[in-house]
């Protein structure tokens, strides 16, 4: 490209860029509408105290950011839990996803069902889902008590104890979100040729050696595109623990986009929440970053 | 001992059978080419041979070993595949060394045998490359490279040169064919090319809707087609037939538009037996000539129809009677289209065919 040497456009190329520039014109004005204009608004709160229930509207700085960072136990504790909840979930999600992807992946004769149990808990409400698991967990009425119970078991308190309820929490976001990696990695799993499965069946390999030598290396960009995808999302891991637990017991299972959700809306104070958000918003793009950057990486070998 | 011995050996998928009870056997150090058209079987044949494809009947059995139930990792083949099937994301080192470390054996004899054959197919240069980085006939040989790493039984290739250009094509035929007599292992390639067949092959197996038309060298299958299909198949242009009506006593043959051609003595019992009746008569482009000159060449009235050079010789397109057929004639042949000429047909080379079966009807020596 170095080569190019640049040319003067003729009038009817000058036309075209400027009528190209005229039709991107309304999209790009609805982009600076609801996403610029939003974050512009997002990072100037941050620097002042805005709280509604006391008047004033001041410019403090960096101080939210201080006091976020050297002080606020709470949101230092939400981000640990966050943390954990990607540790946990983005993983397993990806160990259950492949394991539905391949399931799915075979030659059923009847495919809908298959493919109808794997949407299914994709395409539910995230809250839903959070409803349902915590009936499931349900001291009384759930059904994991029963089953413990049916064993001859003490049935214990799911939702009310720190460690359970954080378990408890794991086990609905994997089961909500491995659809969706099963998705991208079925997705994956089609574009492999079939015959190289037969020319390692023929070299020897057995059904787990073609597993680890053809499927997982095959599947690596979709595993890396399906990671990314699910551990920014679980960055913003909210309604599950709202519908499920709420942050309890206290705020035990908090995480970082509820207590931000507490911050502004229960305690309307608006410029402290926007430098939770911003910080938020940092350690997206801090873990989209990192990720981009190893894709590259990746690809650039060829 | 790597023979591969097929014996009734059926295909069906459910209750459609695509295979319909074939019988052969491929000696050892043989090359035997499966050549018919798409969806004759033939893929799936060698498919059955590999194991990657079941078997509904019969049985198969390589180097004296009942295989049917062995899965392929156990029948001691290699296979080249169409699409060449390499491991994107190994080098050609890896990918040839593939299976010699699935069979856990040392790192230095996986070294040599890889150098080797890499020398023998002269990819040792692309050794650290990945498939991506190279062209489609450096794949080719990579892929043929990983089958000789492991010096099977049988090597089974599956229309490897298909992806390829014709000028690659003919120049990787010609090195499989160098390959075959240096290493002499058993060999079953499927190809729909009969080029490929007819140059490669020690043995022709000739397939069509999942039946054995015929099995012969080159040479029987060339000049001594079992049937009118096998004719049809073999050869570029292939063979003209025509109908014709065979004459009293078996002296003459006669071309529709009344058009007659004498037998010559030495054929002339066989067609007596089948004096009257209506036949297929078949004729090879090349035993078709611009003048009628020579022993047993029969004298027709013909007008060009097309003429089509092609360098080595030229095509004439003829209409003969009601017909038309092709001949092949010396380059230096004056044909100008529209012109009347005295062809001349080789009345010692024709084949008859029956119209209702299409097996050949053919004396002893012809």
């Amino acid at each position: 490209m170095k080569a190019t040497k640049k040319y003067q456009l003729s009038k009817l190329e000058r036309d075209e860029r400027r009528l190209g520039f005229l039709l991107l014109a309304p999209a790009a004005l609805l982009l600076a509408a609801v996403v610029v204009y939003p974050i512009a608004e997002l990072l100037t709160n941050s620097l002042y105290s805005f709280r509604l229930t006391r008047p004033g509207y001041r410019f403090i700085g960096l101080e939210n950011f201080t006091f976020a960072l050297f002080e606020d136990d709470r949101f230092l504790h939400s981000v640990l839990n966050t943390a954990i909840l990607i540790g946990v979930t983005v993983p397993g999600a990806l160990v259950v996803g492949l394991g539905l992807a391949l399931l799915a992946n075979q030659p059923f004769t009847v495919k809908w069902p298959v493919r109808l149990g794997l949407l299914l808990p994709w395409a539910l409400p995230l809250v839903f889902a959070g409803l349902i698991f915590r009936w499931f967990f349900d001291y009384r009425q759930g059904f994991v008590n029963w089953l413990i119970e049916l064993a001859g078991l003490t049935p214990p308190q799911w939702l009310s104890d720190p460690r359970l309820a954080f378990v408890a929490l794991c086990v609905a976001i994997v089961w909500k979100s491995s659809s969706f990696m099963a998705l991208i990695l079925l997705a994956g799993l089609q574009t492999i040729p079939k015959s190289l499965y037969e020319a390692a069946e023929v070299d020897g390999a057995s059904r787990f050696q073609q597993f680890v030598e053809i499927t997982l290396p095959m599947l690596k960009p979709a595993i890396v595109v399906a990671l990314i995808f699910r551990t920014i999302t679980a960055i913003q891991t909210f309604d599950i623990p709202y519908a499920m637990t709420n942050g309890g017991p206290g705020t035990a299972t908090e995480t970082m986009a509820m207590y931000i959700h507490k911050t502004t809306i229960d305690f309307l104070d608006l410029g402290y929440g926007s430098a939770l958000a911003t910080l938020m918003f940092l350690i997206s793009i801090a873990a989209t970053s990192i990720y981009l950057r190893h894709t590259r990486r990746d690809t650039g070998r060829g | 001992m790597s023979d591969v011995v097929l014996k009734n050996v059926v295909k069906a998928y459910g209750t459609t059978p695509v295979i319909h009870g074939v019988d052969l056997h491929i000696a050892s150090g043989e090359f035997c080419v499966f050549v018919g058209p798409s969806g004759c079987g033939k893929s799936t044949l060698l498919r059955m041979v590999a194991g990657l494809e079941g078997i509904t009947d019969g049985e198969i059995s390589i180097g004296g070993v009942r295989v049917n139930d062995l899965p392929p990792r156990e029948r001691d083949i290699a296979m080249v595949f169409q699409d060449y099937a390499l491991y994107p994301h190994k080098t050609v080192f890896e990918n040839m060394a593939f299976g010699l470390r699935l069979r856990k054996r040392p790192d230095a004899e996986i070294r040599r045998s890889v150098g080797d054959a890499a020398q023998i197919l002269q990819i040792d240069h692309l050794l650290d490359r990945k498939p991506g980085q190279l062209s489609g006939g450096q794949r080719q040989r990579v892929a043929m490279g990983r089958a000789i790493v492991r010096n099977p039984r049988a090597f089974l290739f599956d229309e490897p040169l298909s992806n390829l250009d014709a000028q690659l094509r003919s120049e990787m035929r010609v090195e499989i064919n160098k390959l075959h007599k240096r290493l002499r292992n058993t060999v079953i390639y499927v190809t729909h090319d009969q080029v490929e067949a007819m140059t490669l092959a020690d043995k022709i197996v000739v397939l069509s809707a999942g039946r054995i038309m015929q099995v012969g060298t080159p040479d029987e299958i060339y000049n001594r087609p079992a049937a009118k299909f096998v004719a049809g198949f073999t050869g570029s242009p292939p063979m003209n037939f025509m109908p014709c009506t065979v004459g009293e006593g078996g002296g003459t043959i006669i071309l529709d538009g009344d058009i007659r051609l004498p037998v010559p003595a030495a054929r002339r019992a066989v067609c007596a037996a089948h004096a009257g009746r209506r036949l297929e008569f078949g004729i090879r482009p090349e035993h078709v000539f611009a003048e009628a000159a020579g022993n047993d060449v029969a004298e027709v009235p013909a007008q060009v129809q097309l003429v089509e050079p092609l360098g080595s010789d030229t095509l004439g397109l003829l209409r003969i009677g009601p017909g038309e057929i092709t001949g092949r004639f010396a380059p230096e042949a004056a044909l100008a289209t529209g012109s009347a000429i005295r062809a001349g047909i080789a009345m010692n080379k024709f084949h008859l065919f029956a119209p209702e079966t299409g097996d050949a009807i053919r004396g002893p020596g012809w």
